[in-house]
């Protein structure tokens, strides 16, 4: 997995119809993304951890497993992929389902809006990229300064940290120091920018 | 205002309005129901005519005391109550008491005119009540009583018995009015009143009602119409009972009326009310020529009774064999109707299933053909043009798909805002190819075209189209108006129609009424009825008012 801005990034298509998928991924290369299309969701699930991608468009009616459990099963190996979906049998419970249970980006109907689906997969990629290197600045952090990230990034301030987890404002500020260093960050603003 | 008749729709707007602003008291609302309208103060006069004359004629049939065994007049009575409502009942009584002042029978000169007055206006009264009454309770019943013609047979034994329980007291507290001497004879004088009222409305109300019904169109052919040979099965089962009865009388054992009774119940039974009502007349014809003039009024009276029994048990029979006619089309109707919802169903998904296999490749043709005008952007001017032409032709195919998708099934779940104006319109073009079959016209009134309702869109034409229908059905002259005003923030589409007739009417088992409720309650919105006034039957559908198409709708 990339994070740098100028390569381009994995973007998997799941179609059971082959044509589609196909024409699909080949629409996303030209528009500078490295594109490739499956046609059984076992296949994607088997290749993903070889090589995860930053986004999913997935086809939501196929043969043995459904677009919906496929998001299941593919968050569980990368909580961290943008998904997008795609139906020929569009119903508003199945879209709302898209958005709120499966983390869906986009809920889009058969024939595709090719602008719609190239800005969904835009934005896919930019939240996924943006979720990877928050992880990644914040991988080095320890449990308690984890915790001190994580009030600092929702607005609170040293004394209210100190009080909440019982330790001195002196040791929220060493805690503090070590997150901005950790993180590459210069300060408070960019830490929020950081989960934004 | 209330001198000057409305046109229909107008009328109907201004009933409307008057639901809607009580404080308001339109001038039409504040007219008394008792009091004729229009065309009925002609009818009356029509009836003051044609009671003198039936009144007259009843006199060759005057049995013990003051009443006929033959009393025609009261079936044009009944027919008047049961055409027009009981309301006219006061307006008919005091044209009664016109005519009987006018051939001298009330003199207000002699002391006992307010008894006149009373014994004129007491059976008319009785049976406005009669007519009212069963009005009531088939309103509000369901059954094989509640389906036509069968109340207008209870109210055609009713009355007659409500009128005689009226005179009783009379009968007792004054006998010398009604000429009676004793208990015998007020027995023998309420029998034959009793008698002679049942043969009266019997033999004429039906008739004069059909005949209504025909002139205004609202009425169809009997139920069944006989052919040559039921014609001919009813005529020998007719003609062996009553020659039977006269081969009886011929060696002496009096007129048994038994074989004509058993004749005409079968008659009724296999060929419908009009069948009986004909055999009755026949009957009728033969029997009351002999009863007329020096006649012992015990055998008079025994005749008419037996006449009357032939004539309700003949007419009971007609109208239960009807009432089951209808019951049966009314099944066949609402079989066709789950028929035809269950074709669209299928329609639905087929449509669905379509769009879907066709949505596929339609998608990559589409992605397809846009790169293709890409990449020939510079190549061979023609090459270009037909990539063009193909990408234009994929954009337009995939503009259909989504709307047959919208109307196939999509739509189900996603209502879009409608403006009533156009709604209504749409309701109309449906319902109209029904109604001019039927000779109704549909008017609308004008329509605010800025009220908008969020709704979908075919199924609440749908629920709409249903109650036009069922107006269409009911409507009597010949007219079935569609309203819209506004309650607040609700907007109220009123069916309107004219209907004299209506708690009888039950032509289909309500499936259509029942799916319109659904409907309209699954929007948020009300279906009720609320009749204006006693004639003009309204069902008012209202909806939660989304806006207007300028303003707060978006």
């Amino acid at each position: 997995m990339t994070l740098s801005a100028s390569a381009p990034a994995t973007v998997y298509v799941l179609d059971d119809d082959a044509d589609l998928g196909a024409s699909v991924a080949r629409l996303l290369v030209r528009h500078g993304h490295a594109a490739r299309a499956f046609v059984e969701p076992v296949a994607l699930l088997r290749d993903y951890p070889r090589d995860p991608a930053a986004c999913i468009i997935s086809d939501v009616m196929m043969g043995d497993m459904d677009g919906f459990t496929f998001a299941d099963a593919v968050r569980e190996l990368d909580p961290d992929v943008a998904l997008v979906f795609m139906t020929a049998w569009p119903t508003t419970a199945n879209a709302v389902d898209s958005v709120r249970r499966y983390g869906g980006l986009d809920y889009l109907e058969k024939p595709i809006d090719e602008d719609r689906l190239l800005t969904a997969v835009a934005e896919g990629v930019a939240w996924s990229n943006g979720r990877r290197l928050l992880n990644r600045r914040t991988a080095l952090l320890t449990a308690r300064e984890r915790q001190v990230f994580d009030m600092l990034v929702r607005g609170h301030s040293n004394k209210a940290i100190a009080g909440a987890l019982g330790l001195s404002i002196k040791t929220i500020e060493n805690h503090r120091a070590a997150v901005v260093t950790k993180t590459g960050t210069n300060g408070l603003a960019q830490l929020i920018a950081l989960v934004s | 205002m209330a001198s000057v008749p409305l046109p229909p729709a107008d009328r109907a707007t201004a009933d409307i309005d008057a639901v809607d602003a009580p404080g308001e008291a339109p001038s039409l609302r504040s007219r008394s129901p008792w009091l004729p309208r229009d065309r009925e103060w002609v009818v009356l006069a029509g009836y003051g005519v044609t009671f003198l004359a039936l009144h007259r004629l009843a006199i060759l049939w005057g049995g013990v005391g003051y009443y006929s065994l033959w009393f025609p007049a009261a079936g044009v009575r009944l027919a008047l109550f049961w055409r027009f409502g009981a309301r006219l009942a006061p307006a008919t009584a005091l044209t009664e008491i016109i005519v009987q002042c006018l051939t001298g029978i009330i003199v207000f000169t002699q002391p006992e005119w307010p008894r006149g007055i009373f014994g004129v206006a007491s059976p008319v009264l009785a049976y406005g009540i009669a007519v009212a009454v069963v009005r009531r309770v088939a309103d509000g019943a369901t059954g094989s009583l509640a389906t036509a013609p069968m109340p207008l047979g209870l109210a055609s034994v009713l009355a007659p018995l409500i009128a005689v329980a009226f005179a009783l007291p009379w009968s007792i507290v004054r006998p010398d009015i009604t000429n009676v001497a004793n208990v015998r004879d007020v027995i023998v004088s309420l029998t034959g009143f009793a008698v002679g009222d049942m043969l009266g409305v019997l033999l004429v109300a039906p008739p004069l009602l059909w005949i209504a019904d025909l002139s205004s169109g609202s009425t169809a052919m009997p139920a069944m119409v006989p052919s040559r040979r039921d014609i001919a099965e009813a005529v020998i089962v007719l003609g062996l009972a009553l020659g039977l009865v006269g081969m009886l009388a011929s060696i002496g054992l009096g007129l048994p009326a038994t074989p004509v009774l058993l004749a005409i119940a079968w008659i009724g039974l296999r060929f419908g009310r009009a069948a009986a009502w004909a055999a009755i007349v026949v009957t009728a014809i033969l029997v009351l020529p002999e009863t007329v003039g020096a006649i012992p009024v015990d055998q008079r009276l025994a005749l008419h009774m037996s006449l009357a029994a032939v004539t309700v048990v003949g007419y009971l029979a007609g109208s239960f064999a009807d009432a089951e006619a209808r019951a049966l089309a009314a099944v066949a109707r609402r079989d066709r109707m789950l028929f035809q919802a269950e074709r669209l169903k299928t329609l639905r998904a087929m449509s669905v299933a379509v769009i879907h296999e066709i949505s596929q490749p339609l998608s990559t043709l589409a992605i397809e053909a846009r790169h293709l005008v890409e990449i020939s952007a510079h190549a061979d001017p023609d090459i270009a043009e037909t990539a063009r032409l193909i990408e234009r032709k994929t954009v337009t195919l995939s503009t259909l798909v989504r709307r047959l998708r919208r109307f196939g099934g999509r739509a189900v779940d996603e209502p879009s805002l409608l403006p009533v104006g156009a709604l209504v319109d749409t309701v109309a073009a449906l319902a109209r190819p029904e109604a001019s079959v039927a000779g109704v016209a549909i008017r609308i009134a004008p329509v605010d075209p800025e009220w908008t309702v969020l709704a979908q869109e075919i199924e609440i034409a749908q629920a709409l189209v249903n109650l036009v229908r069922n107006a269409v059905q009911a409507t009597d002259d010949g007219v079935v108006e569609i309203a819209v005003t506004r309650r607040d923030e609700r907007v109220a589409i009123a069916v309107v129609n004219h209907c004299a007739d209506h708690p009888l009417v039950h032509e289909g088992m309500g499936v259509g009424s029942l799916v319109a409720k659904a409907i309209v309650e699954a929007h948020g919105g009300t279906l009720s009825r609320a009749d204006r006034g006693l004639l003009r039957i309204a069902h008012v559908v209202t909806l939660p008012l989304v806006g207007t198409l300028t303003g707060d709708a978006a």
